[in-house]
């Protein structure tokens, strides 16, 4: 939102000055105030962080100074480690997204599609929705164990809910008057749905599969610091119980780092697909 | 001359949800559309003109009655009827062009034949240039001429329109008026028309059924001899005005009669 209004006002300032060196240092302004904008409160924690290690108002041993922490990131993935752990972690994700998304997408387009199915699923998938994932782990450990097979499942819950929820959504939300086009060309339903239902509903299922990926990444490290011999989620519990907390900070910022590329880059991918959807979902 | 369309005692029900008995929004409703024929339809707003258009579409089904279509009962849509909707409907996700090109695809035309005969309906109605914008970067009035562009492109022999020119300039309108007469007469394609705009009725259409509300009925039809149209300004011609104002006594009455049942039943309900 916040962007959309600084590079619409873009032109005008431009506009004003006229020449263009002016117009490529407005320009320049603007992005550079984008960015100190967002990073103000980054800094204002890093500053604070700092001053709390530096004065030693946390011991060491448990607060370890931000240029520390650097370092140990550095080591870390220098000696290859976190790449490992990453790696595995960011498959497990895949793998997730992937079972969970196909499941939330069926589901989707039955509940969307067929009246009898939505009869039948509709209900019960409100009440499950309301589950959050931790909830269904004890319950999933007793089956599963705690195995690859606990993760990926468990993961794929958090999945399939966001996903599920804005297929149907999105499908029956299409308007009236699109679906009449479609008869008025006497389309097939296999025409209808790949001309006007899914088109029509592809914001909503991509907002769907974005929230699902987020969620996938918050349930992964939330399963791997419970039970895992592998992954940024189990370094970090075997970091803390060794007392490493440099190595615990530097995972804390991974892991945010991460997501936030995803959500980027997730962002991205829907502004190209979906450029005519003035709505921006 | 045989008749294209033929609506026989139709009748049309909405279930209300404000009222216990069903809405009528048609009651029997007799009106035959000639091959080739140019009708244009024009009633009070709520007439029941866009619920006479769907099913003449085959969009919904009378609730009495029969329509047919070269003398069969009308199942449901099909490619021999182009609709042009009052609200547009045009694909958001789809430019201009690719909503023009919409139609001709499902009728099954080689893809570099679509995207020129798109191009040229575009041009013609006045859009060159606009082809690669999607709708939510085109005015209404563009919005309703790539509508326009769609059905014509499509070329079925029968042309539903909704008010296709209701939001658009009058410089617009007019030159569309005269594009729609030309294609209509080297086409031979039998139209319906719809519209609020009396003008545009007489100067457009062969006959008019002008409707009346309450329930949505056909009240007269009224022929526009074709001679006088042959002239330079038709709308100066005095038989363009007598013409104009016939309909409008009849819409005019059909809105006071409207008014006076209203105060009626409000005495009725303050009474009881
Ligand atoms: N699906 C529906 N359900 C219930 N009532 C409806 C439905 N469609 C139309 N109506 C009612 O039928 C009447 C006629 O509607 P219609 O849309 O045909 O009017 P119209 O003549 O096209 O009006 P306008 O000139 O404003 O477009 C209205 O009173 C409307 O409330
Ligand atoms: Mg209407």
């Amino acid at each position: 939102m916040n962007t959309q209004t600084l590079s619409t006002s873009l032109p005008l300032v431009a506009a004003d000055t006229g020449r263009t060196p002016n117009k490529a240092l407005a320009r320049a302004g603007e992005i550079a105030a984008r960015f100190s904008l967002g990073l103000l409160a980054p800094l204002a924690i890093l500053a604070l962080w700092q001053l709390a290690s530096a004065y030693e108002w946390i011991p060491v041993q448990i607060l370890p100074s931000p240029r520390q922490t650097w370092e140990t990131f550095l080591d870390l993935a220098a000696r290859g480690e976190l790449g490992e752990h990453l790696s595995i972690s960011l498959a497990r994700v895949s793998w997730s997204v992937l079972a969970g998304g196909s499941i939330g997408l069926a589901l989707g387009f039955a509940i969307g599609l067929s009246a009898r199915a939505k009869a039948y699923l509709h209900p019960s998938f409100e009440v499950f929705a309301q589950f959050p994932v931790i909830g269904w782990i004890p319950l999933l450990m007793l089956f599963l164990g705690i195995d690859e097979a606990l993760k990926i499942v468990a993961i794929s819950f958090a999945v399939v809910v966001p996903v599920t929820v804005n297929t149907y959504k999105g499908i029956l939300a299409i308007a009236r008057d699109l679906l009449e086009v479609g008869r008025v060309y006497a389309f097939t339903s296999r025409q209808t749905l790949l001309r006007v239902v899914i088109p029509s509903a592809l914001p909503s299922i991509f907002s769907g599969i974005r929230q699902g990926i987020m969620q996938a990444w918050l349930a992964l490290i939330f399963v791997e610091l419970l039970a895992s011999s592998e992954g940024l989620g189990y370094l970090m519990t075997w970091a803390r119980q060794v007392m490493q907390l440099d190595i615990v900070f530097a995972l804390i910022l991974v892991v945010g780092l991460v997501g936030f590329v995803l959500d980027w880059v997730l962002q991205k991918t829907e502004n190209h697909f979906l450029a005519w959807n003035p709505k921006g979902l | 001359m045989t008749v294209k369309l033929s609506l026989q005692n139709v009748r049309k029900t909405f279930r209300s949800r404000h009222a216990d008995e069903a809405f009528v929004a048609l009651d029997d409703v007799t009106l035959d559309v000639e091959d080739g024929e140019f009708m244009v339809v024009v009633g009070p707003s709520g007439c029941g003109k866009t619920t006479l258009l769907d099913l003449l579409a085959g969009l919904t089904r009378p609730t009495g009655g029969q329509i047919l279509l070269d003398g069969k009962p009308v199942a449901g849509p099909s490619l021999d009827r182009g609709v042009v909707f009052q609200q547009y409907a045009l694909f958001p996700w789809l430019t201009a062009q690719g909503n023009v090109e919409f139609g001709l695809e499902a009728k099954g035309a080689p893809s570099a034949e679509r995207r020129e005969t798109a191009r040229r309906f575009l041009g013609l109605v006045g859009l060159a240039g606009f082809e690669s914008h999607h709708p939510h970067e085109l005015s209404g009035g563009m919005k309703q001429r790539v509508a326009i562009a769609r059905s014509l492109a499509y070329d079925p022999e029968v042309l539903l329109m909704d008010e296709p020119f209701a939001a658009l300039d009058a410089q617009t309108r007019e030159t569309l008026q005269c594009e729609l007469l030309r294609i209509w007469r080297v086409s031979g394609k039998t139209i319906v028309f719809i519209t609020h705009g009396i003008d545009e009725a007489v100067f457009l259409g062969q006959r008019v059924a002008v409707m009346s509300s309450r329930p949505g009925r056909v009240e007269r039809v009224i022929d526009i001899p074709p001679e006088f149209k042959a002239g330079e300004d038709i709308r100066a011609h005095p038989e363009f005005g007598r013409l104009r104002h016939e309909i409008w006594r009849l819409l005019h009455e059909d809105g006071e009669r409207a008014r006076e049942d209203e105060r009626d039943a409000r005495r009725l309900a303050v009474a009881a």
